[in-house]
């Protein structure tokens, strides 16, 4: 019986040491971790509104810029990123995220479109599960960039408002060069993005228009 | 009981006679895992280093109070609150390399190197060989993974470090970057050293 409380009081204090330990580096630590996440939310939001934030721009400049250039705003079912012009007035472009299943996981990117939702200014992936090397090239420049500059109207009311081919055959102006490699990636990147960008246009865009 | 070793022989046995990863095959799946660049297996490496010795060091200092029937439990939490101080500090101040190591920190608590060198001997011996013997073991599995890492991924990425270091018309051998290019460039370490360098004790039952 004693052997018994021995154990049940060994083994409380034994836990309640190394609870307080682990507590403390976490709060010690929770704000940094905290700021590394938004920080990187916020440059992944001035890359895809062609604010200029490159390999060297360190973190304190990208939210300096960030709290100059970018409101938030609430739209129907996420919210919206509002870049304006160095002069704070004019809109630049309307930042939005977006997300959907991959071929491996979960695929959480950010979409900005221009100002007259017309086209769009840029595409960003930043959280995903695909396969390094493969999958995992969605993120890669070559990759986003492409998606610069697409009209985001299709002619015909049915058709996707992109499509990804496999390298090198993409001809047409929504026809996009797919990573080689991942075609299970492609096609869900094709399938999530495409979705998410005609919600975007249908129900979250008129609302945007409205408030002006 | 059996006689104690001296440091180095603790050491010749962690890194060579009784490395974890090519002798015991323990700790797989993190090298199959983290092993595709090798700035992430330099990180795992510090990881398990840390934990490894940190953990035999505490289960060596507290095995003449721990009561034999909970010792499993109270491993297992030392084990995991090191891991967890690790994941913390990685996230905080590695974050680019956190997100790429993804669960495979927090794994390190199912490892079975530490557990197993927590009861195979931190909890028999001294604090000093403990942490000596934690260090040299984890050690062992560190050189695994840098060898399998430098082989991965020159052939997978063309890269070392992100340093391109391949031709220009090299092209990447994308199976090094799965799983399976990891299984293929262990199981052939492993082969190579059982063959040209076997033990003493494979070599006397062999004849």
């Amino acid at each position: 019986m004693k052997k018994r409380l021995f154990s049940i009081l060994y083994m409380f204090l034994l836990t309640f040491f190394f609870t307080s330990i682990v507590s403390a580096v976490k709060i010690y630590s929770q704000a940094k971790i905290e700021t590394n996440q938004r920080v990187k939310l916020q440059r992944i939001i001035l890359d895809v509104l062609r604010m200029p934030v490159g390999e060297g721009i360190s973190n304190r400049r990208v939210v300096e810029l960030f709290d100059q250039r970018v409101r938030e705003t609430e739209g129907k079912d996420r919210t919206l990123y509002v870049g304006y012009a160095e002069d704070g007035r004019a809109i630049t472009g309307y930042a939005f995220p977006v997300g959907g299943p991959g071929f491996w996981g979960p695929i959480y990117g950010m979409v900005a479109v221009d100002p007259s939702g017309t086209e769009i200014l840029g595409v960003a992936f930043y959280k995903h599960s695909e396969t390094p090397g493969l999958g995992a090239r969605i993120t890669e420049d070559w990759f986003t960039k492409q998606f610069r500059g697409l009209p985001l109207r299709p002619e015909e009311a049915k058709k996707k408002i992109f499509y990804l081919k496999s390298a090198g055959t993409a001809q047409a102006g929504n026809e996009l060069d797919a990573v080689t490699g991942a075609t299970g990636t492609s096609r869900a990147v094709e399938a999530f993005l495409n979705k998410e960008l005609a919600h975007f246009l249908k129900d979250i865009w008129p609302e945007v228009r409205k408030k002006g | 009981m059996p006689k104690r070793l001296t440091n180095t022989q603790i050491f010749v046995q962690g890194l060579w006679n009784d490395n974890p990863v090519l002798r015991q095959v323990l700790g797989i799946c993190s090298t199959l895992a983290v092993t595709n660049l090798l700035v992430n297996t330099l990180v795992m490496n510090a990881g398990l280093v840390f934990t490894v010795t940190m953990s035999s060091l505490t289960v060596s200092l507290l095995r003449k109070y721990t009561p034999m029937r909970i010792r499993m439990m109270a491993q297992t939490l030392i084990i995991a609150s090191y891991v967890i101080i690790v994941d913390i500090s990685i996230a905080a101040y590695l974050p680019d390399i956190s997100e790429a190591l993804g669960p495979y920190v927090g794994l390190i608590i199912t490892n079975c190197i530490v557990m197993g060198r927590c009861e195979a001997y931190a909890r028999n011996n001294p604090p000093w060989p403990s942490f000596l013997d934690g260090l040299a073991m984890s050690l062992g599995y560190s050189c695994v993974l840098l060898v399998i890492a430098l082989v991965r991924e020159p052939l997978g990425f063309g890269t070392i470090l992100g340093q391109r270091i391949m031709p220009d018309g090299f092209t990447p051998w994308t199976i090094m970057i799965m799983a399976p290019g990891a299984f293929f460039t262990l199981g052939l370490l492993v082969w190579f050293l059982r063959a040209y360098f076997p033990l003493v004790t494979q070599e006397k039952k062999e004849r």
